[in-house]
């Protein structure tokens, strides 16, 4: 009888196959193999395959599938906006071939590179800063329920209130300057990592904490302080180069001794960093188990909302921004040509995509016990 | 290096210093009138055990093993984690728990405890977990390897193939030798085993009855092991004492033999058998007791 069942891609029929048998009757055995080889064939139907649940395309056809989306999109694109007498009009929608060519102008007169730098590197610092303060608080408030009930009310203040509101708020604060992008997105993260945070720690199951207790974890002010002074001295650091790179103004004077700016800038991130990271250190409980265990909820939320903060990005940059996507986008509004606002856009995307990548590959290196994206 | 007091008498103290001076040692453990009850003056106040009472006597140079029976829901983990002085069960309602004469204030590495949920760190590899407790110690790391990994092989794992791994790569029987190794490479006084293999295989978990037995007669520690398997307790146990429904109290206590073989032979033997059928045979009374009672 010919069989179709030594097709290779057909392993996962295979194995439902004896279930098959013992649902139809011993009599119809026969006819109803035939029926079902029938079936078979169609079923492996690219098609039809499309509506069987949870049946896993492989990687080669993932991406195919992905690369088709975007094909599709273009060609509706190009046939929406092309000949004498497109369906849409250029200013509506330029076409496929005048965006393609305006490229060179948006990498070489609009510097899209060195405004995605600038955008990147605000986003990045307003959102370290964030994690640097929102980290540890949240992990103190995720061990210590009374924390919890004590910060709560200012979580879900800070992650309900609309982030473009801030706005206004971080231009009266901060002023105009680069000083205002970075605090508007440290504003619009910081509760989103303190909650996530907070989170990730109290979903640690607490036979891990029952079990580090009975094995002796205790609290340990010495290691506690020793570890939190080399946070203390990385906060420090941060807080100098930060400094510097949003103000440029020079952190030594005469050539060689500290300006008096450092030396309180340097003293008070080190007292932050030190004080932050005291209480996560000086118990192994937390430093060595539950901690450790978060983590990587830690940093996979963390990717989540830097994907967020990139994007809000654009709403400060249109305010006073020398260089920056968001500027670009509004100056192409502005002054044309509107095909740099579609690629600026497919940039951005594109930009954001690789970060999340990059990061995920890091992830999956750092923590290999823990299966992301499921 | 800096070992807190505590590490270092059980790791070079294997006898009680009382015991060898011929002072009459105060009993390991005591429960003197415990009663627990959750949310205790609310409507959904529940009594998980009441007026438990009971000694274990610690006997120098040899611990007890202490067979914890009884119906699911009867208050056993509860004792089990009074001593060990785990939240939310510590501290009791009523009464006091007397480790060694005194109350119990906090858990401590002086009591391991074994799990039934695998525990295993999930972020450590095998070797880190073994050696937790001797880290949080503060003891050096090659050296604290050095005794995990002596450990490692002890409990019937590969030093060079399993050290390496993580949690999610071993199997159910492989992750309660790991949790073992660790809670006795602190040479415990008490070791309080809840369960530890009650989600393992039949053929498994008597591999794991025969090497606790091993391990236990090294280690002469008085060990409090809670299980719904009747033949389990007659094997491992000294004592059993059975838990009536809730509240529990100790309804019985028992002697059985001490595992003199390995866990199968022990099995076929008669003595054996009619003990396992006594116990079962009380502990269904219970039952039907506490189903007519309610």
């Amino acid at each position: 009888m010919q069989t179709p069942f030594g097709d290779p891609s057909g392993n996962q029929r295979k194995r439902s196959e004896p279930k098959d048998d013992s649902l139809s009757g011993a009599l119809e055995q026969d006819s109803s193999r035939d029926e079902r080889n029938e079936e078979f064939r169609s079923d492996q139907g690219f098609l039809r395959r499309w509506f069987v649940i949870r049946d896993a395309p492989g990687s080669i056809e993932r991406l195919l599938l992905g690369v088709g989306c975007i094909a599709l999109l273009l060609l509706g694109w190009h046939l929406l906006t092309m000949g004498e007498k497109p369906v849409l009009k250029p200013t509506a929608l330029p076409s496929l071939p005048d965006t393609a060519q305006s490229f060179h102008s948006l990498w070489f007169e609009r510097a899209l590179a060195r405004g995605a730098v600038a955008s990147l590197s605000r986003v990045l610092g307003g959102f370290l800063l964030a994690a640097a303060i929102a980290v540890p608080l949240g992990v103190v408030a995720g061990c210590y329920p009374r924390f919890h009930a004590f910060a709560r009310p200012l979580s879900i203040f800070g992650r309900n209130i609309p982030i473009a509101a801030l706005i206004p708020l971080s231009l009266i604060w901060f002023g105009i300057e680069d000083i205002q992008k970075v605090m508007f997105i440290f504003m619009a993260a910081v509760a989103f990592i303190f909650f996530d945070t907070t989170q990730s720690l109290r979903l640690v199951p607490g036979h891990f904490l029952d079990t580090a207790y009975t094995l002796g974890a205790r609290t340990n002010w010495r290691q506690g302080w020793k570890r939190a002074s080399k946070f203390g001295l990385a906060y420090a650091f941060l807080a100098v180069i930060g400094f510097y790179w949003m103000t440029k103004k020079p952190v030594l004077q005469a050539g060689y001794l500290p300006a008096s700016g450092t030396l309180i800038r340097s003293g008070g991130g080190f007292l932050l960093g030190t004080l932050l990271w005291l209480p996560v250190h000086n118990h192994q409980a937390i430093s060595k188990v539950l901690f450790p265990l978060a983590l990587p909820y830690v940093i996979n939320s963390m990717r989540l909302l830097f994907g967020l903060a990139f994007g809000y990005i654009m709403l400060a940059e249109v305010i006073n921004a020398e260089l920056g996507l968001g500027k670009i986008i509004l100056i192409s509004q502005r002054q044309g040509p509107r095909e740099h606002i579609y690629l600026c856009l497919i940039a951005i995307a594109l930009l954001a995509f690789g970060i999340d990548r990059l990061v995920m590959f890091i992830q999956r290196r750092a923590f290999p016990y823990v299966t992301h994206g499921h | 290096m800096d070992i807190d007091p505590i590490t270092r008498s059980n790791l070079s103290a294997r006898h009680d210093p009382e015991a060898e001076a011929g002072v009459a040692a105060p009993p390991i453990v005591e429960f003197r009138s415990v009663t627990k009850t959750y949310s205790a003056g609310t409507r959904r106040a529940f009594t998980a055990i009441e007026n438990v009472n009971f000694t274990v006597e610690d006997i120098p140079g040899k611990g007890e093993f202490i067979g914890i029976l009884g119906p699911s829901g009867c208050g056993k983990s509860t004792i089990l984690r009074l001593i060990a002085g785990l939240l939310p069960q510590h501290p009791p309602t009523a009464g006091e728990v007397l480790v060694r004469g005194k109350p119990v204030t906090g858990p401590s590495s002086e009591r391991g405890m074994v799990f039934q949920d695998y525990t295993s760190f999930t972020n450590r590899s095998v070797l880190d977990n073994v050696a937790f407790g001797l880290e949080c110690a503060g003891m050096a790391k090659r050296k604290r390897h050095q005794l995990a990994l002596d450990w490692i092989a002890r409990v019937g794992l590969d030093p060079d193939r399993d050290r390496r791994k993580y949690p999610h790569e071993l199997s159910g029987g492989m992750r309660q030798r790991v949790a073992i190794a660790r809670t006795l490479i602190l040479h415990p006084k008490i070791i309080l085993m809840d369960e530890p293999f009650g989600a393992l295989d039949p053929v498994t978990r008597t591999q794991m009855q025969d090497l606790l037995v091993g391990l236990w007669r090294e280690l002469e520690a008085t060990v409090f092991f809670v299980t719904h398997d009747v033949a389990e307790a007659v094997y491992l146990g000294d004592r059993v004492y059975i838990l009536s429904n809730s509240p529990g109290t100790i309804l019985s206590e028992q002697s059985v033999p001490p595992p003199d073989g390995p866990s199968r032979e022990m099995r076929r033997e008669n003595d054996f058998q009619d003990r396992v059928f006594e116990i079962t045979f009380l502990l269904e009374e219970l039952e039907a007791k506490a189903a007519a009672g309610s």
